[in-house]
């Protein structure tokens, strides 16, 4: 059973004459393990297929289910719980709350959803060495590089066993080679089975995904079949 | 790239024998460049007629036989180190052609003709992350060689985007035949 | 919680975080507070301000009359005599018999030799029953036998006494000074204290008792009771400062609103992503409520401390002032915490509308800044004329009209309809300036239009501004009407250089009462020549008075102050050459107006009830004759009124007179007494000056008048001008800064597209002045609509026309003032690259 699936989502922003569509009949499931990438150039709909899938708003038609439970059925309350527990979403620039330290902000979603302090504060300090942030821990977001931002960020978004990961641009803001770590570190979320998907414009960052989706005008156009062996780049080349 | 100028460069670390050579070029470029041990040597030959570089037994060719540069060869691998390569030229590429071409056959729709090279080259672009993701970590030369390599196919894929961008633009609003759009298309083209 | 859970036990109803997440919240709260602290510190001042001058006010304001139990002591009831009695020990014991303890203290007054101060000579028990808060020592010990004494200060140096000196002085009797001694309840009370039984002829004798709920009436005629002496008090000063309090965290959560607007407007972006990390709404507003109170909590606690360390500095002069010890911590601790828990209730509730509106902002469009576009609805002006209508007619029913008691419940609630009538009138007059404001130039259209759309935070500020101008308004408005009435006159009692010394009864009014005898007369023009003398004032003026008044016909009402006779002295006194009267007249009059009202009757004879007479008398019970004309026996109705406008214009000073010419037709001669006495010196009086005129008046029982502190119609409007000024531009400058710190963005991107700093200035200051402009105006409208309806009803001439001497210039300088001030100010100030343009806060 796939993690994540949207069944014919459709949103629409405005009315009459200003309608938008924004996404339109978008089909996509994502199963644990996945990292399926969405690209498309700016207005094809990509971010709002995110923030749709991640219960941050509503389609306007269509039905998003996550562990097979549909949103729509789901109360504010319900689909808040729902993101504390098993949604965590990446930004592109604007991820980790002022005020609490890197730590803190890792272990939010916890505390928010009644884990006690203390606990939080493990569970996020784990969260943070597993991904080799423990030194930054007790910084505070304007003491972050870019780069460190976006891994603690990536840190808050799997914390406590959450397996469905949001990633709107997630290097948007960062060098190739930051950006490149930023991706490594979604990919390895992935191979613990965690669902992820990454929504870019970048062929670098899509490159890295398992499935890339072409959105163009807000529909799904095309996909990438399962890549072959990375063995078969290394035939000998024709003569230079 | 110019196997001549790699072995060049290769010998100017010191001397080196022919098999050592092979080698050397196929390590320093991550693998991805396998090379016969003939074209090793017709390319060894051709640089010594040149007098780039010599060799210390002019006898026989043996496996056994060892080169060097010449002053005249560090002069040419210096020169051809800081000369940038000819991109002057109008891009002959394949896929700019198809893509021009495609424009002008009736019931193609061109963004698609463009987006089934986008997957195509998405998809090459997923292998070589696949072979990084694997072990370029450790493998600096891999690392460069595959960057090089994701790079160029990234450069078409925002080709193709833009082209897209490009064409979309062109169905929104289309251009009034007239002689000024007709200008204009000519100076788009030449670019 | 369980511990050994990771999680709460999933559920449709568990699954809201509990406490762990409100704890995390209010951390991230509080974090942020400490981060932003300084766009919240126009909203903190404020409320410093406010709670800092509510602590001091009402600590000066309930310490500065005599404590309520001054004289009492701990005991519930007082009872003195006069002179020695015979009868004393049979009451005395008679009391003790019925209520137990009775403590006697004896005084006998003693006067300081070749000076017209006196002391008592008091006999008191240093550990009687219920005199000790009466008693303290300063140094040495009390007197402990007949040898011994202790004295005030005052004594002391009057003596030239320190502890162990032997003195003579008192009855003749040498005694030894062992101790200094102070009555706390009275520093003016300067006394010698020796033990009980040493003072031999007493001149009043106090006993203090418990009754212990019996009447006081029913033990005796001259027992008296705290409350009694309490009861003529009748504005508790603890209401007034509670009362302005209210009005002032009204005004700094109408500010606090806008101020919040503007905060949440900043943390939009966070809060969009603590949303979606799966905070609910609750937790969200939680967090925006939050601010709130701990912007109310800090600015209370900080304003609380700096009330009380100004309160301490300040105490010592308040002391000197007020003549009687107050504690360090005597504070009205009721009144504190009302105004500190206020504070937190006004900022909290400030907080919530913007923690309301935050949540109903879509995640999406919180996460990127976007704030929800503003309602475009019509807001319509209706809500708010009702509330202007409903004020008006609820201040139209406020007057006493035919009754003799003024409705408070409908004042009251007029003036605080008066409060949404402004509020809810705001938007919309934001709304039309932006229409009117189409074809102005692009800094003051966008400034205008900004004010339009954003009405949630600017329609609050403008609603400040308002009101603060309404209270100046009305103050102005109603002082000037209260001030311009000749028939209910008001103002300062006398000039500071005039002292009225009045003759036993004259304070009570001439009349029946038992007359002074010619050689008591004659005692007393002595001491007030004396008196005269001292000051080095040769202008002393005999007052006459007669049993006659001038009353109004409307509802009643009496006459407020005396009418003296127009003795040939006293109009000399004043300049008046006789010639300037006119032989006909009745009355004269300095009061503009007088002349002029119709139904006037002068009343003598029967109908004549004693008018009001000397200081601290309202106006008299009004037992005049109920219709008019009056029957002719004993009024006239239309008595001939003369204005003179030399007559002086203090309340208690003879600015209406009753000719000769009057008392002679209505043969009221007979009945013409003196009062007291005119001073009037060069220079004002000194507080020493006064101060020995009372002693030297109290030594003959004469008592006096000076001028009190009610201020006159122009300091009060004045006042009130350059109070709602200055309210009105505190909040708008605070405003405005708000704003501006929110528009940064909007300015950063004028000055890309090539916006000078002029542009920044008249952006700027078109906001100041617009919100300046139009709160004046809609201030002062209210105001007045309020004003009209108040005085329709309490104007004794039943009309408006008390509104015919409205301080226009007060006006004008209001509602042009404001906003020149205000766009002048924010033009200077505005030039100036703040630093938030130049360094974008960081999110």
């Amino acid at each position: 059973m796939s993690f994540l699936e949207l069944r014919k989502v459709t949103k629409f922003y405005g009315e009459g004459a200003a309608q938008v569509r924004a996404i339109e009949d978008v089909e996509l499931s994502v199963d644990r393990g996945a990292l399926v990438a969405v690209m498309g150039p700016s207005g094809s709909g990509k971010s709002t297929l995110l923030t749709i899938a991640g219960s941050l708003e509503e389609p306007t038609s269509g039905e998003v289910l996550i562990e097979g439970a549909p949103l729509s059925k789901m109360s504010r309350n319900d689909k808040a719980r729902l993101r504390r527990r098993t949604i965590g979403y990446v930004f592109q620039d604007f991820n980790l709350l002022a005020g609490l330290t890197a730590v803190e902000n890792v272990s939010l979603p916890l505390e928010l959803d009644g884990v006690s302090a203390k606990r939080a504060y493990a569970t996020g300090m784990a969260a943070l060495e597993e991904l080799g942030l423990a030194d930054l821990a007790t910084r505070y977001p304007d003491e972050l590089s870019g780069g460190e931002r976006q891994r603690a960020s990536i840190a808050r978004a799997v914390v406590g066993e959450r397996h469905l990961l949001l990633a709107d641009e997630p290097s948007g803001a960062l060098d190739s080679t930051n950006g490149e770590a930023v991706m490594r570190m979604i990919h390895a979320a992935c191979k613990r089975g965690v669902a992820a998907v990454v929504v870019t414009h970048d062929a670098h960052l899509a490159s890295w995904a398992d499935r890339v989706v072409f959105l163009r005008d807000g529909r799904v156009v095309d996909q990438t079949s399962p890549p072959p062996s990375p063995e078969s780049l290394l035939a000998p080349a024709p003569e230079p | 790239m110019s196997v001549r100028h790699a072995l060049l460069a290769l010998l100017s670390a010191g001397p080196k024998y022919g098999f050592q050579l092979r080698q050397e070029f196929e390590a320093s470029t991550g693998d991805v460049w396998p090379l016969n041990v003939g074209q090793v040597y017709s390319t060894l030959q051709r640089l010594e007629h040149a007098g780039h570089i010599e060799s210390d037994d002019s006898a026989a060719d043996s496996p056994q036989k060892s080169f060097r540069i010449t002053p005249e060869g560090e002069k040419e691998l210096d020169h051809w180190l800081r000369t940038p390569p000819d991109m002057t030229s109008p891009p002959r590429d394949q896929l700019v052609i198809k893509v021009l071409s495609a424009l002008v056959v009736p019931g193609i729709d061109v963004r698609d003709v463009i987006q089934v090279h986008r997957r195509y080259l998405v998809e090459l672009m997923q292998m070589w992350t696949r072979l990084k993701e694997d072990e370029a970590e450790f493998d600096l030369t891999l690392a460069l060689v595959v960057d090089a390599e994701l790079f160029r196919l990234d450069s078409v894929i925002r080709w193709l985007d833009a082209a897209g961008g490009r064409l979309q633009r062109a169905v929104i609003d289309p251009p009034i035949p007239s002689t000024v759009p007709l200008l204009r298309r000519r100076i788009v083209v030449r670019r | 919680m369980s511990t050994t859970l990771e999680r709460p036990p999933t559920g449709a109803l568990s699954g809201n975080g509990g406490a762990p997440a409100r704890r995390a919240m209010l951390r991230w709260a509080w974090r942020l507070f400490r981060r932003e602290w300084r766009q919240q510190l126009l909203i903190v001042a404020l409320v410093v301000v406010a709670v800092g001058a509510t602590v001091l006010g009402a600590t000066v304001a309930t310490n500065t009359p005599p404590p309520a139990n001054a004289g009492f002591g701990t005991a519930q009831d007082l009872a003195t005599f006069q002179g020695p009695n015979p009868k004393l020990p049979a009451q005395t014991a008679a009391l003790r018999h019925r209520f137990g303890r009775v403590e006697v203290i004896e005084d006998e007054v003693m006067t300081v030799p070749g000076s017209i101060d006196t002391y008592d000579l008091r006999a008191q028990d240093p550990h009687g029953p219920f005199g000790q808060p009466m008693l303290a020592l300063v140094a040495g010990h009390y007197p402990t036998g007949p040898g011994q004494v202790a004295v005030t200060d005052g004594v002391a140096s009057d003596f030239r006494l320190k502890i162990g000196d032997l003195w003579h002085k008192p009855g003749g009797t040498p005694r030894r000074v062992v101790g200094i001694v102070e009555n706390p309840q009275s520093l003016l009370d300067e006394f010698a204290l020796v033990v009980p039984g040493q003072v031999k002829a007493p001149t009043q004798v106090t006993l203090l008792f418990d009754a212990g709920g019996v009447s006081a009436a029913s033990i005796g005629p001259n027992v008296e009771t705290p409350s009694m002496v309490a009861s003529s008090n009748s504005l508790n000063p603890e209401t007034i400062v509670l009362a302005l309090d209210t009005l002032g965290m009204l005004l700094i959560g109408l500010v606090a609103v806008g101020g919040f607007t503007v905060l949440a407007q900043r943390r939009l972006r966070s809060i969009g992503m603590v949303g979606a990390l799966g905070a609910t709404d609750k937790h969200i507003r939680l967090v925006v409520r939050a601010n709130g109170v701990v912007a109310g909590v800090v600015g209370t606690l900080v304003g609380a401390a700096l009330g009380l360390v100004v309160w301490l500095a300040y105490r010592p002069r308040i002391e000197s002032s007020a003549h009687h010890v107050i504690g360090a911590f005597a504070l009205p601790w009721v009144v504190v915490a009302v105004a500190m828990v206020l504070a937190v209730v006004a900022t909290s509730l400030a907080a919530a509308r913007p923690a309301h509106t935050v949540t109903r902002i879509p995640i999406v469009a919180a996460l990127s800044g976007r704030p929800a576009p503003p309602k475009q609805v019509h807001r319509s002006a209706l809500p708010g004329l009702v509330f202007l209508v409903v004020a008006f007619f609820l201040l139209s029913y406020s007057g006493s009209g035919s009754s003799a008691k003024p409705r408070t419940p409908e004042l009251v609630l007029g003036l605080v309809a008066l409060i949404p009538a402004v509020i809810l009138l705001s938007p919309f007059c934001l709304t039309t300036l932006a229409r009117l404001g189409r074809r102005a130039p692009i800094s003051v259209r966008l400034a205008l239009r900004d004010l339009a759309r954003y009405r949630a935070r600017s329609g609050s500020a403008l609603a400040a501004v308002s009101l603060g101008v309404l209270i100046a308004v009305i103050i102005a408005v109603v002082a000037a009407a209260r001030y311009g009435n000749v028939l209910d006159y008001a103002g300062p009692n006398l000039a500071a250089n005039q002292v009225v010394i009045y003759t036993p009864n004259g304070g009570q009014g001439p009349g029946p009462g038992t007359a002074p005898s010619s050689s008591q007369l004659r005692s007393m023009t002595k001491a007030a020549d004396g008196i005269a003398a001292s000051l080095g004032s040769p202008d002393i003026v005999q007052l006459e008075s007669t049993s006659a008044s001038l009353n109004h016909d409307a509802s009643g009402r009496n006459w407020s102050g005396p009418i003296y006779v127009a003795t040939p002295s006293l109009l000399a006194a004043f300049g008046i050459r006789v010639s300037q009267i006119d032989p006909t007249a009745d009355i004269l009059t300095m009061r503009p107006g007088l002349a002029g009202t119709s139904k006037m009757q002068l009343v003598y004879g029967k109908y004549f009830n004693g008018p009001t007479f000397g200081p601290g008398n309202g106006p008299g019970p009004g037992s005049g004759p109920r219709s008019f004309p009056c029957p002719k026996a004993s009024c006239l109705a239309n008595p001939v009124i003369q204005t003179l406008s030399a007559l002086p214009s203090g309340t208690s000073a003879p600015n209406t007179v009753i000719t000769e010419h009057a008392i002679k037709e209505f043969h009221l001669r007979d009945s013409v007494s003196l009062s007291g006495w005119l001073i009037q010196t060069r220079g004002p009086l000194t507080a020493s000056q006064i101060y020995n005129t009372r002693q030297a008046a109290a030594a003959s029982g004469m008592g006096i008048e000076t001028k009190n502190s009610q201020p006159s119609s122009s300091e009060i409007i004045n006042w009130a001008t350059v109070f709602g000024i200055i309210l009105a531009l505190g909040i708008l400058a605070m405003i405005v800064g708000l704003l501006r710190s929110e528009t940064a963005g909007d300015l950063r991107t004028l000055t890309a597209t090539g916006a000078s700093s002029s542009t920044r200035r008249a952006l700027t200051a078109a906001t100041a002045g617009a919100l300046g402009l139009v709160g004046a105006v809609l201030g002062t409208v209210a105001g007045y609509v309020g004003v009209i309806g108040y005085i329709r009803s309490n104007s004794l001439n039943g009309g408006i026309s008390a509104l015919g001497n409205v301080p226009v210039e007060n006006l004008l300088i209001i509602i042009l003032g404001i906003p020149l001030i205000a766009a002048a100010g924010a033009w200077l100030f505005a030039g100036r690259e703040p630093p938030a343009m130049a360094r974008q806060p960081l999110e």
